[in-house]
């Protein structure tokens, strides 16, 4: 236990929030998707770099991740890492409302990457009062282990880091993804502050 | 509610005429693009960085499609992006990595670089008006620069993995590489069930021919000789220095007739090919040792080992010929 992990209630009403905000970021993609887009409940840890390392590295089999930062007011930031198996993604051209030679494969995984990215964070800033901005979205060199030795690149330096790991299925295409969510140690802090904010006005 | 997310408290003391002149003129001065259209994709605001480069002026613009405006825009993809970005009140990007370029503007090294057009990163962001989302703006960056140097990396990185690959003299596989490929080879014949063969050659006499005519007389023949093999071998077949004179070939696919067959050639070709030095014309040899993998055999290695020992025996039967690893003594092979 340190400063950065979560109270049980912090981690109840983060649940809580991000839980809200995946029912309508699902309801939304829903309808400009015109499928259903099933998300699994999500879940959240407070990890130490060194653990997230292992754990993604597990994941040898991802051929593509795609990397987008994010930053709200009073602090809030960190970074998505969508992370895709070789299987998953065959039809998003068509999942998109796309012709297949309209777009590359690659521009193909970044624009969904994109498009679940901000749609599910902007949902989650709203319910929080607050607003995000992102960046480009990136598709990482798709090297073997090319997840830990980005990490270690990463541009913020943490040892600690809340994790937030959320399915998406849209089985009407056979697509599946990984949304991680990485908010580096300051930023717990921050999102600590306004949680606590939240919980004192119920 | 906090009330972090309201506009900028510091120019709420200014007039508003005063704060929408400072807004114009900061839009002007931009290094990027700004392009604002609305849902229906007419052009209803632009700065000066986009009306300089396109030079078009603004009755030619705003208020008109932008697809008449950038007839270059691929549209229907265009559409659609932009739906996306209204629909879902997200942004929306494109990276010059997915696509060079949107809007065909020139840029501001036409003469250093070598691309036609200005290299983009576009983003797309909705627009909040009166509580609709109604307006999309775009915003271009020059990335010219960045997509230039990019290339040049790359090319370099290609040229970098070339060399490492390549022996400085002869111009044909390094040692090293050549042995990964000969592990490679391995493999897949493994697999597959495949034959494979293998060369090991070494050109006669060396020390003498370099005690004649210097180390130049010894370059020029170890050029020369790699060129007279390479002009027999076939495509698929992996030629390499192995060290000093001793050259090595793989041959996928090939079995042991095949391989002493075109190791025969290598020897006759070298042999009635004499190579020019100076004023001199020196008459070379080439002895060879001829390997194929057997089913015993538990590594590449061993390939290598048989093939060197036929080498060794094609010296000692006194040079400029062939030999076969199968003909090899049970004690010449284990030695």
């Amino acid at each position: 236990m340190n400063a950065f992990h979560l109270t049980e209630d912090q981690q109840d009403c983060l649940q809580e929030l991000i839980n809200v905000a995946m029912g309508q970021a699902s309801d939304q993609l829903a309808r400009y998707l015109d499928t259903f887009v099933y998300l699994k409940v999500p879940s959240i840890e407070s990890i130490s770099t060194s653990s997230l390392t292992q754990t993604l590295d597990d994941k040898e089999s991802a051929v593509a991740i795609v990397s987008q930062g994010f930053f709200g007011y009073e602090g809030i930031r960190g970074e998505a890492l969508l992370v895709y198996q070789d299987e998953d993604s065959g039809r998003i051209a068509d999942l998109l409302g796309y012709e297949p030679d309209e777009l590359s494969h690659d521009e193909q995984l970044i624009d969904i990457s994109s498009i679940l990215t901000t749609t599910f964070l902007n949902v989650f800033a709203s319910q929080i009062d607050n607003q995000m901005s992102y960046n480009a979205p990136k598709l990482l060199p798709s090297a073997q282990n090319s997840l830990s030795e980005h990490l270690q690149q990463m541009t913020f330096s943490w040892d600690f880091a809340l994790k937030v790991n959320i399915n998406y299925q849209v089985t009407d295409y056979s697509f599946n993804c990984n949304m991680i969510l990485l908010i580096p140690e300051t930023a717990i802090m921050n999102i600590k502050k306004v949680i606590d904010r939240i919980l004192e006005d119920f | 509610m906090s009330n972090t997310n309201e506009s900028a408290p510091s120019t709420t003391s200014l007039p508003s005429d005063v704060v929408s002149s400072i807004t114009n003129q900061v839009s002007d001065q931009l290094n990027t693009g700004v392009l604002v259209v609305d849902r229906d994709f007419k052009v209803v605001m632009w700065n000066r960085f986009i009306q300089v480069h396109a030079n078009k002026s603004s009755e030619e613009v705003v208020g008109r499609l932008i697809f008449d405006v950038f007839p270059e825009l691929p549209q229907r993809w265009f559409e659609r992006k932009l739906s996306g970005v209204l629909q879902l009140n997200t942004p929306s990007f494109s990276s010059w990595e997915q696509r060079h370029h949107l809007f065909e503007l020139p840029h501001t090294r036409p003469i250093t670089t070598d691309s036609e057009f200005m290299a983009q990163n576009c983003t797309f962001l909705p627009l909040d008006v009166a509580g609709e989302h109604s307006y999309i703006c775009i915003l271009i960056e020059d990335v010219t620069d960045v997509c230039h140097y990019q290339g040049q990396l790359q090319k370099t990185l290609k040229e970098l993995a070339l060399i490492s690959r390549i022996d400085g003299l002869t111009q044909i596989f390094n040692r090293r590489h050549w042995q990964e490929s000969l592990e490679q080879e391995y493999a897949k014949a493994r697999r597959h069930n495949k034959k494979l063969a293998l060369i090991m050659l070494d050109l006669d006499h060396f020390k003498k021919l370099n005690d004649n005519y210097g180390h130049q007389g010894g370059d020029k023949a170890l050029i020369d000789v790699t060129q007279i093999v390479k002009s027999v071998l076939r495509i698929e077949d992996v030629f390499g220095r192995y060290g000093g004179e001793e050259f090595a070939i793989i041959l996928p696919e090939t079995d042991i007739q095949g391989a002493l067959d075109l190791a025969q050639r290598v020897c006759n070709t070298v042999a009635k090919t004499p190579v020019l030095f100076q004023e001199h014309i020196i008459q070379l040899s080439v002895s060879i040792g001829v390997s194929q993998l057997s089913d015993n055999d538990t590594s590449y290695e061993k390939l290598i080992a048989n093939a060197d020992a036929a080498l060794y025996q094609a010296k000692a039967n006194g040079r400029n010929q062939v030999f076969n690893a199968l003909d090899l003594s049970d004690e010449s092979l284990s030695a």
